[in-house]
């Protein structure tokens, strides 16, 4: 594997890939910037079945393995998770299908008839049928759909059942076919350091009521650890915590709000855990320059740059949207852990932090970021403004170690279109939040206040949840409250190439260029800042010294 | 003896109060005239009586100056003392007091244009009916009858004040204006006309149904007579020898008072065109648009580039005061009974004003002082070339010829935004060229006709007054100078309401302002206004969904094909159309089609429904209001929305005995009439009001719906509704599909093929 670095742009340096929303392009950056690469993508395990059963027969942890715990006449329940990860999605057969035919025929082989199937997708969008089916598989798809492998419904009232409360006073709420097993055995993938385990599991099969505590505004302030308040923008503690990357749908650890949530969930139901592990990858194979490093791309490798570039430009919006809706990328399994689910979740986040981080020599004043035309609640909706903020601001922001990569105060400029385009058919919550509440008010405690409880109630929102594939009402809450540690962190988000109206409408700026954002930014950062341009994607983690 | 005393202690009858002279009239009467007893004649309208209708007046801003020195109750007080109203129309006038003096006769149809029958009724009918009132009252008053200089018709040169010279005989043309009315009624019921109605009614409105067609093509009928009428009036009028009906009428109206006032005085006052005061009530005062306002007014707008009138023509105007002045000198001044007096007050023949110095005096008060344009700055003035007339009037042929193409372009270019833009400028287009014919057409005769009235004897009326009454009373043209009187009391006054400051119109917004209430129905069409789809789509849908590649293409090519027929169809019938793509459906399974809409269709429908129709939807329900949602198309197909709705109507498919469709519908198709039929039926089911009910609706099909609500709203219409809706004030929306959103029909490949299997997985 080439470990990541960190590259000081000089003159001999060629401008730069930068993504911005759905389309790519070559960008000089100022003399001195520092450019965060992430490590290449490394290979993966060799045989990815061998390493399936290897993990199955030897799971870590204080587990059996699996085909020790498993017993004729008992109830087994087999969650399926994280439906966010990878991003984009993996090409040709998921692991997660693999994984599961070998869970199977070992239950098979035990002679355990009772097996149900449950997608966890949690508040996220129902999968249709032809999704579901790509994620377990044709041969499993066949068998138990649609009686006994069912997406999770996070408002069927009658299929949610109480396990428990966290010392905190959460009570927790989950699907009724994973509340009643003997055995839970949770499947998933792992691509972001913190995401998913024990908190994933919550995430993907309890209620909104369950979650409403751990996702609101003051626990994602406390879980980011950025003591910052979020309006005034300002630190009232300048130390910062050793936190996790505030990554993924579910970050955090033992810690977090979620994670006791998970230990709830793991004292109520056994679990016995399967991860695998992705490397980094961002699109098919064909495009490798999206990984290399620009001085070093081929000949071929130029002319895909500057032909995806210019073709992004010529296709009209709509194909353009399209092209990458069907966007894969193809990935190696890198590691599979099965076992107890805090050991299997720690090994997996250390094997992806392996493969991501990067030692960054320093904050600077000013983080430039591009934006991925994917994204883990993108689905095959094209990136709207929410959640290109929520990628930013969330995700790139947050992939950090000790300190984030950019000063307090300081600035973050992003790349991204912010045009008001939502998917009507998975995104409605998203259209109503961005025209009437953020209207209102783009400050996430007031949203959380005025907004959020007629939102997640609302029983057309649940109504397009439970039979359409809308997002839950309350999604778009989620996801605007997860931007709040870095709203309040920064002094200044600007947006190159962002729609002016849309910006200002979310509270941010909008720029033409890279040199206007630096402008817009000078007031607060001065006339010559210390930049540094992470490099992504594919995801990193940076480890400021 | 002043005009004061001669007039004290009389009795003046006067009729056409309300009009603009009348008015000025009374105001006069009233503040210089406490002696005078004025007998009011005035009509009763709608719950106004006559005397609450002249009790108003005096709130006008005409008797602003007297109010403001006597005061609000001593005006009222002044007018119940001096004034005795009579109530009645001059079509058949009640017993009048005896012991009138004198009667000022200003009572008319001063339109230019009447229907022909109400022209002679009213401008020579009156005048008969008023003289056999007097004489049945037993007065034999003094008979001051106002008419108009333009009497004198098409000709030439200097006009003596006296009778006119023609030959025509006023029996046979009134007549003849008696029997016009009913002879064009008849006309417009034969045959051959209703069919032509009938044609043009379903050219427009075919789709809405034939309740809809029925109504336009009356609509049609009436439309057709009154023209016909006014054209008889029109073209009678000058192939006598006059400029229009109204000039016409008003001279056979004099002939008849020479010929029948018998033993009442006689007094014909003749003025030119009255324009706005030049001193009293006060500089400026004018009543509403006369004769010259509109077009000063469109060219201070920009919007006129030139008119068909030679630059030396005279411009004969005189202001109104002046002509109060000079009749109430002629009441007083009356003449011997066989000798008629006549009096042209005008101000062509003293004190001419030629159409360049209108123009130029008109043209230097925009230059001076430009109207405003809100958010814009000022409008620009064009310059007149006096092309003359025939330039002005092919220009203005070519305008009507490219207005009248692009509106029959537009009827047929299908429903969208744009199409609503260019609808919009389209219609601004032809209001300005239907103004500019009219105007052209009506200006024609009087710009062309260069007479020249002398007005010696209204001088020498003049010439008689006291001193005093020469200053107080004065009506000589020379008085003034055109210049003062254009640019600083004319223009002023008749552009003042254009300079009012105005706040930016706030656009009209009814989201998040629905009033709640019981009883209230909100009826949305979906196809084309809740979503971006129609039949023929939603039938594509469902079936390219379930074909392998091959059979796509057929049943593409095949419904390609049919297209052009269906197209045809729409704008005819919607039910047309609807039978013949659910033809398509023959031999379908029911629940293979249910499983394709639950997992295809009803994905599709959402992404197209529009977010702001499913906004408005749920702003009904939250105001308590009763949903309900309208289609052609499929119910199975409207199933994802059922929750929105209280009630769904839509289409259903016949199952036949072997289980599957047919391919007819279990019922007529909703469309047309048939929705306003449906919705009132519903409403009295529910117990909802329609008039405090809403409807959303995209298409002229839709027409009979909205009709039947009191608060339609045309979402995304067509150009027929669009039209429709400006015309009626109804709130035109747009609803947008949620940008970036795909349009394919189907999933991609993959999807399908997984769609498939999972079909088969249920079976």
């Amino acid at each position: 594997m080439r470990p990541g670095f960190v590259l000081e742009v000089d003159e001999r340096t060629p401008p730069l890939l930068v993504h911005s929303g759905d389309g790519v392009l070559l960008e000089r950056f100022p003399l001195g910037t520092r450019v965060v690469y992430p490590p290449q993508p490394r290979g993966g395990v060799e045989s990815v079945d061998a390493a399936i059963g290897a993990a199955l027969d030897a799971p870590v942890g204080e587990s059996a393995p699996l085909a020790a715990l498993l017993r004729p006449g008992m109830r087994l329940a087999i969650s399926v998770q994280d439906l966010t990860a990878p991003s984009p999605r993996m090409r040709g057969r998921d692991v997660r299908g693999r994984i599961l035919e070998r869970v199977l025929s070992l239950a098979a082989a035990a002679g355990v008839d009772e097996v149900t199937l449950v997608v966890a997708g949690g508040l996220n969008r129902r999968l249709s049928a032809a999704e579901v089916a790509r994620l377990v598989g044709e041969r499993v798809f066949r068998s138990f759909w649609p009686q006994r492998l069912v997406c999770h419904d996070a408002e069927d009232i009658a299929g949610l059942v109480e396990v428990g409360t966290a010392e905190s006073g959460e009570a927790l709420q989950v699907a009724r076919v994973v509340a009643q097993a003997d055995l839970l055995v949770a499947v998933e993938v792992v691509q972001t350091p913190g995401a998913g385990g024990a908190a994933g599991l919550v995430g993907g099969l309890s209620s909104y009521a369950s979650l409403r505590g751990v996702r609101g505004v003051a626990a994602v302030m406390r879980d980011a650890g950025l003591s910052g308040s979020v309006s005034s923008g300002s630190l009232v503690d300048g130390s910062l915590v050793d936190g996790p990357a505030a990554d993924g749908p579910a970050a955090g650890d033992g810690g977090s709000a979620a994670a006791r949530l998970g230990a709830v969930l793991g004292a109520a139901v056994p679990v016995f855990a399967v991860t695998a592990t992705v490397n980094l990858a961002v699109g098919p194979a064909g495009s490798a320059f999206l990984t290399r490093r620009e001085w070093e791309w081929s000949l071929a490798d130029q002319a895909m740059a500057f032909g995806v570039g210019r073709g992004m430009d010529l296709l009209a919006g709509r194909v353009r949207r399209r092209a990458l809706r069907e966007l894969a990328a193809d990935y190696a399994i890198t590691s599979v852990t099965a076992g107890e689910v805090s050991a299997v979740s720690a090994a997996a986040w250390a094997q992806v932090l392996e493969q991501q981080a990067v030692e960054v020599p320093g904050q600077a004043d000013v983080l430039v970021v591009g934006s991925a035309p994917f994204g883990p609640y993108h689905g095959s909706g094209p990136a709207d403004p929410v959640l290109a903020a929520h990628g930013a601001l969330a995700g790139v922001f947050g992939g950090y170690r000790g300190v984030p990569v950019v000063r307090e105060n300081g600035a973050m400029i992003v790349y991204h279109p912010m045009a008001a385009r939502f998917s009507q058919l998975h995104q409605p919550s998203y259209v109503d939040f961005y025209e009437e509440v953020l209207a209102e008010s783009s400050e996430p405690a007031t949203i959380e206040a005025k907004f959020e409880r007629q939102y997640a109630t609302d029983p057309w929102y649940t109504s397009l949840y439970q039979t359409s594939l809308a997002l839950h009402g309350v999604h778009p809450f989620h996801r605007w409250y997860e931007t709040a540690p870095a709203r309040g962190y920064l002094g200044e988000v600007v947006f190159v190439g962002g729609n002016r109206a849309v910006c200002a409408r979310l509270g941010f700026r909008a720029a033409s260029t890279l040199a206007d954002a630096l402008e817009i930014v000078s007031g607060s950062v001065g006339r010559d800042p210390s930049i540094a341009y992470v490099h992504s994607p594919p995801g990193l983690v940076a480890q400021v010294r | 003896m002043g005009l004061r005393e001669r007039l004290a202690g009389r009795r003046v009858l006067v009729t056409g109060m309300t009009g603009f002279m009348g008015e000025a009239l009374l105001e006069r009467l009233l503040s210089d005239f406490p002696d005078t007893q004025v007998v009011a004649l005035v009509r009763p309208r709608g719950s106004h009586s006559g005397a609450a209708r002249l009790a108003r007046m005096l709130r006008k801003p005409s008797f602003g100056p007297l109010r403001e020195r006597l005061g609000a109750a001593e005006l009222a007080a002044v007018l119940a003392r001096q004034v005795q109203v009579v109530e009645g129309d001059l079509a058949s006038l009640p017993q009048l007091p005896a012991e009138i003096d004198v009667v000022i006769h200003c009572a008319g149809e001063v339109s230019f244009d009447p229907p022909i029958d109400d022209a002679f009724r009213i401008n020579v009918g009156g005048v008969q009916e008023l003289v056999r009132a007097l004489r049945a009252g037993g007065s034999a008053p003094h008979l001051v009858h106002v008419s108009t200089a333009y009497v004198a018709g098409l000709r030439s040169g200097h006009i003596a004040e006296g009778p006119l010279a023609h030959g025509v005989d006023w029996r046979v043309e009134q007549a003849y204006a008696a029997r016009v009315r009913e002879q064009t009624e008849d006309a417009s019921r034969s045959p051959e006309n209703s069919a032509r109605f009938r044609r043009a009614a379903g050219r427009g409105f075919a789709a809405a149904g034939a309740q809809t067609v029925s109504a336009e093509a009356e609509r049609l009928r009436r439309e057709w007579v009154a023209r016909r009428l006014v054209s008889a009036g029109g073209e009678r009028a000058q192939v006598l020898g006059w400029t229009d009906a109204y000039t016409f009428t008003k001279a056979l109206a004099e002939r008849w008072l020479e010929e029948h006032h018998g033993e009442l005085p006689l007094t014909v006052v003749r003025p030119s065109i009255i324009e706005s005061a030049l001193a009293r009530p006060f500089p400026g005062w004018i009543e509403g648009f006369k004769m010259a306002e509109p077009l000063i007014i469109a060219y201070g707008r920009g919007e006129l580039p030139d008119f068909p009138a030679s630059p030396d023509a005279v411009v004969d105007i005189i202001p109104i005061d002046l002509v109060v002045n000079a009749t109430l000198a002629a009441a007083a001044a009356p003449p011997p009974v066989d000798s008629p007096a006549y009096y042209t007050v005008c101000s062509g023949f003293r004190n001419p004003l030629r159409f360049q110095e209108l123009y130029s005096h008109v043209r230097e008060y925009f230059l001076a002082d430009p109207l405003p344009q809100r958010g814009r700055g000022a409008i620009g003035v064009p310059q007149w070339p006096f092309a003359g007339a025939p330039a002005a009037e092919a220009r203005l042929r070519r305008g009507e010829l490219v207005v009248g193409a692009a509106g029959r372009v537009l009827s047929q270019v299908p429903a969208s935004r744009r199409a609503r833009v260019w609808a919009g400028q389209l219609e601004r287009a032809q209001t300005r060229v239907g103004f500019l014919r009219r105007y052209s057409d009506v200006y024609r005769a009087y710009t062309k006709a260069e007479l020249v009235y002398v007005d010696d004897a209204t001088r020498a009326l003049y010439e008689g007054l006291d001193e005093a009454d020469k200053v107080d009373f004065g009506f000589d043209p020379r008085c003034f100078d055109w210049r003062h009187y254009l640019q600083e009391v004319h223009c002023p006054a008749v552009t003042a309401v254009l300079r009012r400051p105005r706040a930016a119109a706030a656009p009209r917004r009814l989201s998040g302002n629905l009033a709640a209430g019981d009883g209230v129905l909100a009826v949305f069409d979906l196809d084309g206004a809740v979503a971006a789809a129609s039949v023929v789509e939603s039938y594509l849908w469902m079936r390219l969904a379930d074909e392998g590649v091959w059979g796509r293409a057929r049943e593409l090519a095949s419904l390609a094909a049919a297209l052009p027929g269906y197209a045809r169809a729409d704008r005819r019938d919607r039910g047309h159309l609807m039978r013949a793509v659910y033809a398509r459906y023959a031999g379908v399974d029911p629940l293979e089609l249910e499983r394709l809409v639950a997992e295809v269709a009803g994905d599709v429908l959402l992404r197209r429904v529009r977010p702001a129709g499913i906004r408005r939807v749920r702003e009904h329900r939250a105001a308590g209001h009763r949903t309900v949602l309208l289609t052609g198309a499929l119910e199975v197909v409207t199933r994802p929305l059922a929750s929105l709705f209280d009630d769904v109507v839509a289409a259903r498919l016949e199952v036949g005995g072997d289980g599957r469709l047919t391919g007819r519908l279990e019922s007529s198709p909703l469309v047309g009439d048939a929705r306003a039929a449906f919705v009132r039926h519903h409403a009295r089911g529910v117990g909802a009001d329609l008039s405090v009910s809403w409807a959303y609706a995209d298409s002229q099909s839709d027409l009979p719906l909205l009709g039947a609500v009191g608060n339609p709203v045309a979402v995304n219409p067509d150009v027929a509704l669009h039209q429709v809706a400006r015309g009626s004030g109804w709130p035109i929306e747009e609803w947008l599909v949620a940008a970036g959103e795909s349009r394919m029909v189907v999933g991609s490949r993959v999807e399908r093929r997984w769609q498939a299997a999972a079909g088969r997985g249920v079976r």
